[in-house]
């Protein structure tokens, strides 16, 4: 996804709700990880709201609070249907599911048929890389290399972000890929692309390619709308301020940490 | 920043040596937790220092060259949480350089639970990361570090099990117990509630592990007039 879902607070609970259709089982087993974000309690609390409402085993792994939570970490994303990863900084991500060899476990995942969802840094680690903010300014960042390809995110949301996927595509830094909107969200079946879809009308995504005499050659790609789909003016998609965001967290209570 | 004490945060001000400090706040061993940004403001107002903190998270927002940041500091407070992930975030921002580059400048670093663990060259860390392990830190100071060693059960044996794996002698430091190091040396052993205590480990001449409580220095007048003071 290029964003969107409950982390953003998307309406449509369209592409959530794909991720679990997606596993075709009838009471799948999902686990959510904010490790991009460092884990505030806000996501898990909003991924609880959404999933518990469906028909399916939702848990969430905090690779910051293994000692409150007690689980081994690799254990459980080994029995997972649906692991949902949410966006934050790629860099910390990356580094911080090395440290914990949550890196190979996600692979031993993927191959044994588990789905591997997630917006923004959470889409572009699956793919041999993307662009990300997680340095202070946009710039090309490998992910885990599941997926040959490359994906930038928030195509219409940042514009900064954007023109730096092209020259790093342009200069062969990043290989070909997709350049995703907020709603878009594209769906692999192994390493094939099977299915282009949006949650909401107007989402785009545009393939981007290396022209051989320089620059890019970008096209647009057709996405289907899935069922629940709806209309972005209502949503509060992007609308929140980020002050607001950091007033709820600070609501959302204390926590000790040393 | 502990509820209602400030003894601690008090002597680390004052070791800066500089009347109105530059201190800078490493929350990334919580992944930034909002709440634990807005204490340490609380606990170091502009009052009594030039307080900043620096977000691995949100790097679009606030400091932008982190290593000048960091340089320009009198005092660079770290945050607990989990140490691993403190480590693995630091070293993917060259964080773990620059923090060096800053100890070899003469910045004073301080911090509590996992941001005393990750000075050391090796820790025993617990709480955050599950079950007690043994994880490498910065190397800064040469020997082991754990926290929480009286109050936290099963700290204390994995500790001890440690020095006698062949981990460096080192310390284990109970709450509201502090070591202050100049260089790599000792200087003096702190707390901020009469009590607490800290232990040097370290294998003895025969080949055992030998724990030595070391004398703890109370930072409040006197442990009468402290109470005195609760009491009021």
């Amino acid at each position: 996804m290029g964003g969107g879902g409950f982390t953003m607070q998307e309406r449509s609970p369209a592409l959530d709700q794909l991720v679990l259709t997606l596993t075709a089982k009838a009471v799948p087993r999902i686990c959510f990880l904010p490790t991009a974000s460092g884990d505030p309690r806000e996501q898990v609390t909003r991924f609880h709201e959404r999933f518990g409402e469906w028909p399916c085993e939702p848990s969430t792994l905090s690779l910051f609070h293994l000692g409150r939570d007690r689980i081994d970490p690799i254990e459980h994303l080994l029995t997972q249907d649906a692991i949902y990863v949410g966006g934050g900084s790629m860099r910390n991500m990356l580094a911080i599911w090395r440290e914990h060899g949550i890196d190979d476990a996600m692979r031993v995942a993927w191959q044994s048929g588990t789905v591997l969802a997630g917006l923004s840094a959470g889409a572009m680690c699956w793919f041999a890389g993307g662009v990300s903010m997680s340095g202070g300014s946009p710039e090309a960042v490998a992910g885990l290399g599941l997926l040959d390809g490359s994906l930038s995110v928030h195509l219409g949301g940042e514009r900064r972000r954007m023109p730096v996927y092209r020259s790093a595509v342009a200069s062969g830094v990043l290989p070909a890929g997709y350049a995703l909107d907020d709603g878009a969200a594209l769906v692999y079946e192994g390493t094939r692309l099977a299915q282009s879809v949006a949650s909401h009308p107007g989402a785009r995504a545009v393939h981007v390619r290396r022209r051989r005499a320089g620059g890019t050659d970008e096209r647009e790609v057709s996405l289907k709308l899935l069922p629940g789909a709806r209309a972005r003016g209502g949503s509060r998609l992007g609308r929140e301020s980020s002050a607001v965001s950091e007033l709820r967290e600070l609501r959302a209570g204390r926590h000790r940490w040393d | 920043m502990e509820w209602g004490n400030t003894l601690m945060d008090d002597h680390v001000l004052a070791l800066s040596g500089v009347e109105r400090p530059r201190v800078c706040f490493l929350p990334t061993a919580s992944g930034d937790a909002d709440h634990y940004v807005v204490r340490f403001y609380r606990a170091f107002p502009a009052s009594r220092c030039e307080p900043s903190h620096v977000s691995l998270f949100r790097r679009e927002t606030g400091v932008g060259d982190v290593r000048t940041h960091l340089l320009s500091q009198d005092l660079i407070y770290v945050g607990g949480g989990s140490l691993v992930s403190l480590l693995g975030t630091w070293r993917a921002h060259g964080i773990d350089l620059a923090l060096r580059e800053a100890w070899q400048a003469g910045v004073v670093l301080c911090g509590g639970s996992a941001g005393s663990l990750c000075w050391f060259e090796q820790a025993v860390s617990a709480f955050h990361e599950g079950p007690p392990r043994r994880i490498e830190g910065l190397g800064l100071l040469p020997w082991t570090n754990t926290v929480h060693y009286n109050e936290e059960p099963g700290r204390r044996a994995a500790f001890l099990e440690a020095i006698g794996d062949g981990a460096p002698p080192g310390f284990g430091v109970g709450d509201a117990a502090a070591l202050h190091f100049i260089g790599t040396d000792l200087f003096d052993v702190i707390c901020s509630r009469p009590g607490a205590r800290a232990t040097h480990v370290c294998v003895d001449q025969r080949g055992s592990v030998s724990e030595c409580e070391l004398e703890v220095r109370y930072l409040g007048a006197s442990a009468l007039g402290d109470e005195a003071a609760i009491a009021a």
